[in-house]
């Protein structure tokens, strides 16, 4: 076939530059997922992700399960996420339920939601910074988000399930002096993020690979749906925590972040102002918090909702999470769906990858703010 | 009940250990010791004390404690030692493994963590022995389409290459194993093996991550090497000579990265890339092409290649230090050997025992071999520091830089080379020789 | 010896633990069996529908009516609306921005479009599948409701129906950004799915809303609902080679469950 021509000069048919690469699952840049890659040379002519490789079934197991039942479970897509998980389904069953929430649960809620928030978003810079081979910032936030975990423990018992969260409240009040340990542990945290940003986010050389890639305009984020960071990295100013409170977050008195550039550098620096943002949010609600009262209303044994359906929606570490709760009168959920944050991001993935250098996916793909678990669910 | 071993019986196990024993002494007798005679026969004996080495003479010296030294000391001087142990690769594989276990240290204390801490209780310092123990003890797979003898032929030869390139570094003075007039060409030569063998791999290997990590070194290692050679331009320029030992003598005063900077720099940069360090790692970009052309190598083929790396790790540091920083030169530190040893001998007590051949090194070479490898190890650390501050480059960013800024630099630095010699400053006219 | 040892002692006690075994899983095991035929084979799916959809009525008491009403779409959606009517009854309760948007969309669409519920920051809109993709066009120019939230299926075995939700947002609205408009729509339901060839489809609402693309994609391999003009109907989630029904219809059983 190409005796005829040196190879790499003239090639009969176009395709034969074009190589197929399976980024994934078995590989160090993928995750749980496969992107099955075209390159041409070092440029990438199409890439088609396929999720699905841990996909666990968690809308139809929940039409088994009673509204309480449901809770351990549905926290496994995002382990360290997992207060943001529960929260929408909370607030739904709460709606169909006609529950009423005591104050200071609801502060609890936000304070475990925000500290939550941070644990995920650390774990996600450190997989960020190893995929640009920054192997220091892979190490350092996974240190220092222990820190955070054990905060969470001392308030959960658990390190990253915590099952915290249940329709009518949470489960158990917080510790003694955990305002105390909450402040000083926040005032390190602080002073760490600012080192982050000196070694990582001001670094000459992360700054010339990742800023100007994987650009996505204002309209296009719009017209693909993404949401979160991706989103308000692209200058579009929505926050659900701003736009449509739920719980407390109307008393707090905090900024959404929101950048203008849309390149992957962009989307990089969104959660990391987020996780400073989150510092301020607990603050605030440590010192509006009730100083006692009830946490929980006891639900009834096996509680019915009517036949209705909700949806119902928070900000979580990856955007916006939404559940839509639809019952037909019975203990359990006729339907649960799940509408998730990264499953609705990695559809701008093929269109930001076109075109761009091999070198440049990791980069593009981790800023997505993904977490490949909660796409399968 | 476990059946590990079911038909083991201690009568068999002694009887297997005998024969194991019986088989040895046989096959000594009849293959290894013509070998031994045949090899002696062949080797040019040194003279000791107005008598030829003998094989008989030898073995008597041996069990004379006062007479060993000077076998060692001739031994010492063969070629066959020079490349095998000191300024050679045993040398070289020594310093390697100290870099591994300063690297693993040294970036550990950087991220905030211990390191390797457990292995050899005394801060892990045995975690590189279990590694090889580990790499050794693994199966090698290799890819059934792969080209099987230059799979097969490639760590080999990579580490071969590592080692020729250590044999031009001059340690101390008349110690390096090849003391050539065109030392820095050879240089030059031996580098360029480095992107052939990685290309090499990457086609033999007959899988896609390879051929993309191969082509990759091959850019960079090819885009890096011009700048690497037209930085050490000047220096050849100023002195006047290929021959990598006269240039280390010539530093006896100035050491040359105080004349050019900007050259030092420029080679310190094109190291880093030939080295796959960690801002240009690119063939090697984990997230991206898994472990590039590294990636179809399994156990121990794996652990030369990484032997091989930082071997030549050594190689280039000890190569800078030899350019710029004034090879063996530096205060002499090490004290003279006592005199009374050479002149009286030992006395211990009743007895004094004089030993001929004293002293093994003579106080120079200690010297120089001590600043050597003070010197080449601050190179190595600077070289692994990178790897806790940067991430990683992009390709088309490190042709940009290799292609445009450091040749462009290179041409300012021949310049100013220039500029010493034509303005009276350096040379045989100028007013600092 | 050793070897030949081991192996006699599992060959000894092997039938006595066979006896044991079956003498009590016989039960258990009878009943185990229903939920793997239906899955695997295709044939006695049908044969076994029936009874699901009995267990179904006897839960369901509630809505008697759905399982009655079979005949068409347009039937069942006047009772979902008439139960939304003992609420509506004091009107200043209903939010006036949001009842302000469901009005404009029934008065450009009469009959085509029904409200389904209005409550505060959600407004739902139950539709015919010819009419969906008009509708979503109006809500997309009109009503600067700009991307989909989710595409949600539910199946109602008991209707044969399955309904398709699509929940959509607006980002560049300021005022709507706290609205969810529900839009629904309902297609037939065959009882031995074929999905992409049987009658389970409806157009797709990709070329007005772009982000429903891997929402539909994941609809039509959960639930078995094609969508016309969707330019990538693909499985997403499962694997290639899934051979078995849709599995968020209401008849793919879980094991013990």
């Amino acid at each position: 076939m190409t005796t005829q021509f040196p190879p790499g000069i003239q090639l009969e048919k176009e395709d034969e530059r074009i190589m197929t690469l399976n980024i994934g699952p078995q590989h160090p840049g993928s995750g749980h997922m496969r992107l099955i890659i075209k390159v041409d040379g070092d440029y990438i002519v199409s890439c088609d992700p396929d999720p699905g490789y841990v996909h666990r079934g968690e809308e139809k197991m929940a039409e088994h399960r009673n509204y309480l039942l449901n809770i351990p479970h549905l926290e496994r897509p995002v382990i360290h996420d997992s207060c943001n998980i529960l929260y929408p389904y909370c607030l739904a069953v709460e709606e169909l339920l006609g529950t009423e929430v005591p104050e200071r649960a609801k502060y609890i809620r936000v304070i475990a939601s925000e500290l939550n928030r941070c644990v995920y978003t650390m774990y996600w810079l450190g997989i960020y910074g190893i995929f640009l081979g920054h192997s220091t910032m892979f190490m350092w936030p996974m240190a220092d988000r222990e820190l955070l975990i054990d905060l969470l423990e001392a308030m959960t018992g658990a390190r990253v399930t915590h099952s915290f969260f249940i329709p009518g409240g949470v489960r158990n009040d917080v510790p003694p002096n955990f305002e105390d340990r909450v402040l000083r542990q926040l005032s390190y945290f602080e002073k760490r993020l600012k080192e982050y940003e000196d070694i990582f986010y001001q670094n000459p050389v992360l700054k010339s690979r990742t800023e100007g890639t994987g650009i996505l305009s204002r309209e296009d984020a719009i017209r693909l749906g993404v949401t979160g960071s991706v989103l308000r990295s692209a200058g579009v100013d929505f926050d659900l925590r701003k736009k449509e409170p739920y719980d407390v977050y109307d008393n707090i008195d905090f900024e959404t972040q929101v950048l203008k550039e849309g390149d992957s550098y962009a989307r990089s620096r969104v959660p990391y102002l987020d996780m400073l943002e989150s510092c301020n949010i607990i603050r605030d609600a440590l010192t509006k918090m009730p100083t006692s009262g009830s946490v929980r209303v006891k639900l009834k044994p096996n509680p019915k909702g009517s036949a209705d359906e909700v949806y119902r929606r928070v900000e979580s570490g990856r955007g916006s999470l939404g559940m839509y709760l639809v019952s037909n009168g019975t203990p359990q959920p006729y339907r649960l769906k799940i509408s998730v944050g990264s499953f609705r991001n990695i559809i701008c993935l093929p269109y930001l990858l076109k075109g761009e250098l091999l070198g440049n996916m990791p980069a593009v793909y981790w800023s997505l703010n993904y977490w490949p678990v909660e796409a399968d669910r | 009940m476990s059946t590990i071993a079911p038909k083991f019986r201690l009568g068999h196990f002694i009887a297997s250990l005998t024969d194991n024993i019986f088989w040895g002494v046989v096959l000594f007798t009849l293959i290894g010791l013509p070998i031994v005679f045949i090899v002696l026969f062949l080797i040019e004996l040194p003279e000791i004390d107005g008598k030829l080495l003998s094989p008989y003479l030898a073995v008597t010296y041996i069990a004379d404690p006062s007479r060993t030294l000077p076998i060692i000391q001739s031994l010492i001087q063969t070629d066959f030692f020079k490349i095998v142990a000191f300024p050679g690769f045993g040398f070289a594989a020594l310093i390697a493994g100290a870099t591994i276990f300063i690297e693993r240290k040294f970036l550990a204390k950087i991220q905030l963590r211990p390191g390797p801490f457990y292995c050899g209780k005394v801060e892990g310092i045995l975690q590189l022995m279990a590694d090889g123990l580990k790499l050794i003890s693994k199966e090698i797979i290799i890819p059934a389409k792969a080209d099987k003898p230059i799979f097969w032929a490639a760590p080999v030869l990579f580490v071969a290459t590592a080692a020729a390139f250590v044999s031009l570094i001059p340690v101390a003075p008349g110690w390096v194993v090849a003391d050539l007039d065109v030392g820095l060409i050879a240089v030059f030569a031996i580098i360029g093996f480095f992107p052939i063998i990685t290309i090499l791999v990457s086609w033999a290997a007959n899988s896609k991550f390879p051929f993309i990590g191969g082509i990759r070194a091959l850019h960079q290692m090819v885009s890096f090497e011009i700048p690497l050679i037209l930085s050490l331009l000047g220096i050849v320029i100023l002195t006047g000579t290929l021959n990598l030992s006269e240039i280390v003598a010539s530093q006896a005063g100035i050491w040359w990265i105080v004349f050019l900077p900007i050259g030092a720099i420029v080679f310190f940069i094109s190291i880093l890339a030939e080295l796959e360090r960690i801002p240009f790692d690119l063939p090697e970009a984990e997230s991206e092409i898994v472990a590039g052309w590294l990636t179809e190598f399994s156990g121990m083929m794996y652990g030369l290649v990484q032997l091989g790396s930082y071997v030549k790790l050594y190689a280039f540091a000890g190569l800078f230090v030899t350019l710029f920083l004034g090879g063996w030169h530096g205060p002499m530190v090490v004290p003279p050997f006592p005199e009374e040893i050479i002149t009286e001998g030992i006395t211990m007590g009743p007895i004094s025992i004089k030993i001929p051949g004293l002293p093994l090194f003579s106080q120079e070479m200690l010297n120089g071999t001590l600043w050597f490898v003070i010197k080449t190890m601050g190179v190595i650390m600077v070289i692994l520091l990178p790897r806790g501050v940067f991430p990683r480059i992009r390709i088309d960013l490190l042709l940009h830089v290799g292609w445009y800024k450091l040749i462009g630099l290179c041409f300012l630095n021949l310049f100013i080379a220039l500029g010493l010699i034509y303005g009276g400053v350096l040379g045989p006219e100028g007013f600092i020789q | 010896m050793g070897s030949s040892n081991s192996t006699k002692k599992p060959a000894k006690a092997r039938p006595k633990t066979k006896r044991k075994a079956s003498k009590k899983t016989k039960r258990k095991a009878t009943k185990k069996i229903k939920p793997k035929t239906s899955k695997k084979t295709k044939p006695e799916v049908a044969e076994t529908k029936p009874e699901v959809a009995e267990t179904k009525i006897e839960v369901a008491e509630t809505k008697p009516e759905v399982a009655e009403t079979k005949p068409e779409v347009v039937e069942t959606k006047p009772e979902v609306a008439e139960k939304q009517v003992p609420e509506k009854k004091p009107t200043e309760d209903l939010p006036k921005f949001e009842k302000s948007i469901a009005d404009r969309i029934v008065s450009s669409f009469g009959t085509k479009a029904e409200i389904g519920y209005i409550r505060p920051n959600r407004i739902r809109i139950n539709t015919k599948k010819e009419d969906i993709v008009e509708i979503a066009k109006y809500i997309r120019d009109e009503l600067k409701f700009d991307h989909a939230e989710s595409v949600s299926g539910v199946d109602y075995p008991d209707s044969k129906e399955i309904e398709v939700v699509y929940h959509l947002g607006s980002y560049t609205d300021p005022q709507l950004s706290k609205q969810i408009l529900t839009l629904a729509t309902r297609v037939p339901r065959e009882d031995v799915p074929n999905p992409g060839k049987d009658n389970t489809r409806m157009s797709s609402l990709r070329d007005v809303f772009f982000s429903v693309e891997f929402h539909e994609r994941e609809c039509f391999e959960m639930l078995g609902v094609f969508f016309e003009g969707h330019p990538d109907n693909r499985r997403l989630l499962l694997p290639e080679d899934w051979a078995d029904l849709p599995p968020l219809r209401k008849d793919f059983r879980i094991k013990g469950r």
